[in-house]
């Protein structure tokens, strides 16, 4: 379905178009292969990542003489078509006028304007007033179709991209049509609502704004926004995706839209991760509770640190991040193995949970536990293996890398005893009540970075690359900043020069030392666009 | 092309250059039109200002003056926070908070302005706002200039402020359905142009359906 192989090269035959030769891959989709040569084609039915409806009728292309939908026509050998020919151009106008002759033309009010098909369409190719001298057939508006989405079915044009969405996607046939003609309406199906755990990307992928998001509903209109690539930090499987926001503030998350990227999904409770890049932050140092200026916070970890430094480095914990990045955990590593000589390493991270399906989601919620064990050397203790080393009086210092470490009310008790708890977190929290040394850290929407992917994502393995790249769509919150610089500055002060000057030249060293990252990719430049000039989506 | 200059010479003369003649020579001009305006005949007098604001000039038809805010039939802001004005607005000054009508009957439109403020200082008084708005909500046509204030935040209209001017527009509500062209023929009288006086008028103006 949308298992997507390596396919072998296909053989090329010749297709002509317009009169013009060209030399097409034999059995591509015809709307695809126009698409790839740069034809200016409508259509709204046809998705890369379903299967073929054929019911808008708006890719037509003159093939003999008839008017064929590209989008479900093969390239075949010695195949003629008219893509822009006069008669060719007026059948897809025609179209369009009978997609509007219902639609209430709301894009005042509507989410999707800016960003929406038909509108684009309508303006790329009519853009003359309307001629429809009837009344709209009234149908629900402000539908509540689920958790997450509302539904204005007038505004719908009966494409079923969500209905097949649900279906081939997300394994949940929550939407059917009703009715038929021009009464055709969009609603659930009996019993069911949108529920499923992917049902956000329906509003995507839907032309027009029939779908809406309730959370994103008419809190900014999609040209004010920017968007950022980054991945999702939300599981294990790391998805790509495209931070919104604006003037600091993160408004939504949404998979980006390349084609050649084209399956790519995002689970709903992904796209709500932004809301906790908003949260209660923490915004300076803290140290014994008390905010700290960064040298005074940098000087009481030495002063502490130093004389254990001098006696027992075995009685030194270090605590790896499973939400930190590859180049956090490696510099967080680096300070533990090579400069502390620590005699413990853990790895913080939360359990599985076991929401994990076989389409996105894994059960490992967290982004990174793969990279904080590349990056480590041996084998890392797990939360209860520190609890019992805190009981055994093991320890005497502690660095903590993440917000990760969940310890019962009795271990966190323990640790007034050690001599010096350094945490780097970027949420106040129990452990930074208890902790000596609080240093505020950046979250993933904040910093370039990468993350190790867990393991090949179910339905799709296309952007191939195990790593995922991060880059920063908003300032972090006051004095917060990124964990390896944390780990820079503390390595400084107590005289370990680490010339870093980019989490680019952390990750270039870390490529180049540990095995485990030298497949790793820091990825290109994607600079942050305004939506303005982004077309469409959907 | 190379800028050309002309050189003019002024030429002066010995009396010139003495000074105080010519300064005694100006002065008796002004004194002349001084007294022409002050005790000369009426007939006679020059004067080009008036005193505002006692006196106020007849503004052009076409005048811009601080925005208003439009309302539909039922007295709520016409408005629908689509931001169309505040992305065309050169000045960046127009600031909207949408919200989402609580219980809006079937029909209604559900989005409106939370917050609507416009800071008339920042404001250059452009009338992009008004061309971009497809809903007939603002409109610069009160023939009101902004008065001055004392503190810069008093520049900025909010909601209330922008309403109390605001009238009902004489665009339809809902639209004036797929037969307009049959129901108005007279398109000219469509387009009529507000003056301040309309605005009390048009408050009691029955609704046109
Ligand atoms: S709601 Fe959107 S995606 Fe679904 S059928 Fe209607 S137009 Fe297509
Ligand atoms: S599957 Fe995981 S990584 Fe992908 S969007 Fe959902 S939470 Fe984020
Ligand atoms: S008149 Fe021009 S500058 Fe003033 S609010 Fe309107 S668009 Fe902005
Ligand atoms: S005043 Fe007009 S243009 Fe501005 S947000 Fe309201 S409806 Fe849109
Ligand atoms: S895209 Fe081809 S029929 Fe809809």
């Amino acid at each position: 379905m949308s298992e997507h192989e390596p396919t072998p090269t296909p053989e090329l035959v010749t297709v002509k178009i317009d009169g013009k030769e060209h030399q097409l891959p034999k059995g591509k989709n015809l709307l695809e292969a126009l698409l790839d040569l740069g034809e200016d084609i409508s259509y709204f039915c046809y998705h890369p990542g379903l299967s073929v409806a054929a019911s808008c009728r708006q890719c037509l292309v003159g093939i003999r003489g008839s008017m064929v939908p590209s989008c479900q026509t093969t390239v075949s050998d010695g195949l003629e078509l008219e893509s822009q020919s006069p008669t060719v151009l007026d059948a897809r106008r025609q179209m369009l006028e009978f997609t509007l002759v219902n639609h209430p033309v709301d894009c005042v009010i509507c989410d999707k304007a800016g960003e929406c098909t038909l509108q684009r369409h309508y303006m790329d190719w009519d853009g003359k007033p309307s001629e429809i001298d009837h009344e709209k057939v009234e149908k629900p508006k402000k539908v509540d179709v689920g958790r997450e989405i509302v539904l204005d079915a007038e505004r719908c044009i009966l494409c079923s991209r969500c209905v097949r969405f649900c279906q081939e996607i997300a394994e949940s046939p929550d939407l059917v049509f009703e009715y038929r003609g021009n009464h055709e309406t969009l609603t659930t199906a009996p019993d069911r609502r949108l529920d499923n755990s992917y049902s956000l990307n329906t509003v995507d992928i839907c032309p027009v704004g029939a779908l809406t998001d309730k959370d994103f509903r008419f809190k900014i209109r999609v040209w004010e926004l920017y968007a950022t690539r980054s991945v999702c930090n939300g599981c294990a499987a790391g998805c790509d995706t495209e931070v919104h926001h604006r003037d600091g503030r993160i408004y939504r998350m949404v998979p980006p839209k390349d084609w050649d990227m084209n399956l790519n999904w995002m689970c709903d409770d992904g796209r709500r991760t932004y809301k906790s890049v908003a949260a209660q932050r923490l915004t300076r140092p803290l140290v014994d509770g008390e905010p700290a200026e960064l040298d005074a916070a940098l000087a009481a970890i030495k002063e502490r640190l130093e004389p254990l430094l001098a006696q027992d480095r075995g009685a030194i914990g270090v605590v790896l991040g499973a939400d930190a990045s590859n180049e956090d955990n490696f510099m967080a590593a680096r300070m533990a193995y090579d400069f502390l000589e620590a005699g413990h390493v853990y790895l913080a991270d939360s359990p599985d949970n076991g929401l994990g399906d076989d389409i996105l989601r894994r059960d490992d919620p967290n982004p990174n536990r793969a990279g904080a064990r590349g990056c480590a050397r041996g084998d890392l203790g797990s939360s209860e293996d520190l609890a019992r080393d805190l009981a055994d009086h093991k320890l005497e210092a502690l660095y903590v890398v993440g917000d990760r470490l969940d310890l019962s009310d009795e271990t966190l008790g323990q640790l007034r005893g050690l001599k010096l708890v350094v945490v780097q977190a970027s949420e106040p929290s129990r452990l930074t009540d208890k902790a000596h040394v609080v240093l505020p850290a950046a979250k993933w929407a904040e910093v370039h970075g990468t993350i190790t992917r867990t393991s090949e994502r179910a339905k799709r393995d296309l952007s191939a690359s195990r790593f995922g790249r991060m880059r920063p769509a908003v300032e972090p919150p006051g004095m917060a900043r990124p964990h390896w610089d944390w780990l820079k500055r503390v390595g400084a002060v107590l005289g370990v020069t680490v010339e870093f000057e980019s989490a680019h030249a952390v990750f270039q060293e870390m490529k180049k030392q540990v095995p485990f990252f030298a497949e790793a990719q820091w990825g290109g430049k994607i600079p942050t666009v305004m939506l303005r000039f982004a077309g469409r989506r959907g | 092309m190379p800028a050309r200059t002309k050189v003019v010479t002024v030429k002066r003369g010995l009396w010139e250059n003495l000074y105080l003649p010519e300064i005694v020579r100006g002065l008796g001009v002004t004194l002349k039109h001084f007294f022409i305006n002050t005790l000369g005949p009426k007939s006679k007098r020059q004067i080009v200002t008036i005193d505002y604001p006692d006196v106020v000039r007849e503004l052009p038809e076409r005048y811009r003056g601080v925005h208003r805010l439009n309302t539909r039939e039922d007295g709520s802001v016409r408005c629908t926070a689509c931001m169309m004005c505040a992305t065309i607005c050169p000045a960046n000054c127009i600031h909207i908070e949408a919200g989402e009508r609580e219980n809006p009957a079937s029909r209604d439109i559900e989005k409106f302005p939370q917050v609507f403020e416009i800071d008339e200082l920042v404001c250059v008084v452009c009338g992009l706002c008004v061309e971009a708005c497809p809903c007939d909500a603002i409109r610069m046509d009160t023939h009101v200039h902004m008065p001055p204030v004392e503190h810069r935040k008093d520049a900025v209209l909010e909601k209330p402020e922008l309403m109390s001017r605001g009238t009902k527009s004489i665009a339809v509500d809902g639209g004036a359905g797929p037969d307009w062209r049959d129901k108005y023929t007279d398109l000219g009288s469509l387009t009529q142009i507000y003056r301040p006086d309309h605005i009390e008028r048009d408050r009691e103006r029955p609704a046109r359906r």
